[in-house]
């Protein structure tokens, strides 16, 4: 299978933000067969979203391999030797050895771990899902605070927030339910599985929605040119109140209401 | 650059964003356009002989630019090489803009640029931070510091 690897070392080596870096030993895996020692071999480590680069060094110009973290689980391991601060990167793929690292220290180990783990983009899709919708409820409980005579233009956009609403309701699980992001790294050997795994293996929120072709995210207020109109629409609707009242032409109910 | 094939083979498998048959021509001296199944999993797009399972190939959609060429064809390339075009024809523009909308959020860096803005407009308007309370406030992928590179 081919792919695009030129733009994928570019990637890997621009100065777009890395996530996590650091050396670590690494065993076997992408071709390396387990070093007779079993010292490993010690390489500079970027991770980048979902894409964990490894170097010669922090100064490589070119990426020695790319794992891709997708499907994948991560848990405490077994160095092949002792003193070792190891964990594995499984896949669910068929045919598919474990990745085997060792990080210099607990400290270390554990950061890693709990950063590949949430590496995945389900992942980072179902929290911006989540705070997608958390703005939404926090946009719709400060409309209801406003008792005013606007609250009559908010209307029009009433109906396709509550359907958005009930669709959230239906597929959406809290990320903190599903992937445990809270949870901590307590205890060598304890299974920490399921974090990344979780939207993978079950029929969870995320394949649901994709499964129906539709885009990441919510077209609603993905993008930030909507957002700002959404917004846009009760200024507009505010302006076209006032000019009314300024022209003499309100209606007596709105005259009413008004505070 | 050595990578797990087998595991983005799997990838390929999962439930896709997108998919459909296309015409697409290839960023090749003499390449001409052929017809392809191309399937949108996550921030990879796959492209599959239509009656084969295994892909051909992938790209990572980091970096990338997607340009409308036609009305009913889109182009995608990448930051390292600009000029290099991968071509895809679509049925109608209709498709065609359904297409170009989701290859441009298809990334995980925009996804990062999403979840930083929510953030943000969510911390402005409750006074609370919501990662704090699903305890992942510290990662630096979601810091704001994070997009300034």
């Amino acid at each position: 299978m081919k792919l695009n690897e030129r733009s994928v070392a570019h990637y890997a080596t621009s100065d777009s933000p890395a996530d996590h870096t650091g050396f670590l030993r690494l065993w076997g895996g992408l071709g390396t067969p387990p070093t007779a020692g079993g010292a490993g071999r010690r390489c500079w480590f970027v991770l980048k979203g979902n894409l964990l680069f490894s170097f010669e060094s922090p100064e490589g110009r070119a990426p020695l391999s790319l794992v891709v973290l997708e499907g994948c689980t991560v848990e405490l391991a077994e160095a092949p030797v002792p003193e070792e601060f190891a964990f594995a990167i499984r896949f669910d793929a068929p045919g598919v050895r474990p990745y085997l690292l060792a990080a210099d220290g607990p400290a270390a180990q554990e950061a890693w771990v709990k950063v590949l783990s949430r590496a995945s983009f389900s992942y980072m899709r179902l929290v911006v899902r989540e705070l997608e919708s958390q703005l939404r409820d926090a946009r719709q409980s400060l409309a209801l605070h406003r008792r005013s005579p606007w609250k009559a233009g908010a209307t029009g956009r009433s109906k396709p927030q509550a359907s958005e609403h009930s669709s959230r309701l239906e597929n959406g699980h809290s990320p903190s339910k599903d992937c445990s992001p809270g949870g901590s790294v307590e205890g060598r050997g304890s299974r920490l599985s399921g974090w990344a795994s979780a939207e993978w293996e079950l029929p969870g929120p995320a394949s649901l929605l994709l499964g129906r072709g539709q885009s990441p995210v919510s077209p609603e207020t993905s993008c930030f040119s909507t957002l700002h109109d959404w917004y846009g629409q009760e200024i507009l609707e505010l302006r076209r109140r006032w000019l009314q009242r300024a022209q003499g032409g309100r209606p007596a109910r709105e005259n009413k209401d008004r505070p | 650059m050595r990578y797990n094939e087998k595991e983005l083979q799997a990838l390929s498998r999962q439930p896709a964003d997108m998919a459909a048959e296309l015409g697409m021509r290839v960023p090749k001296k003499g390449s001409v356009v052929k017809r392809r199944l191309i399937k949108l999993v996550a921030n990879f797009l796959f492209y599959f002989r239509t009656h084969e399972a295994e892909p051909i190939g992938a790209l990572l959609l980091e970096h990338c630019r997607v340009t409308r060429e036609e009305p009913s064809a889109f182009s995608i390339s990448f930051l390292e090489d600009m000029e290099r075009k991968y071509r895809f024809e679509c049925c109608s523009e209709e498709q065609c803009q359904e297409w170009i909308t989701a290859l441009s959020r298809a990334s995980y860096e925009f996804m990062r640029r999403s979840l930083v803005f929510y953030r943000t407009e969510i911390q402005k308007m409750t006074g609370k931070d919501p990662l704090e309370q699903l305890g992942i406030s510290e990662e630096a992928r979601f810091q704001l510091s994070s997009l300034k590179a």
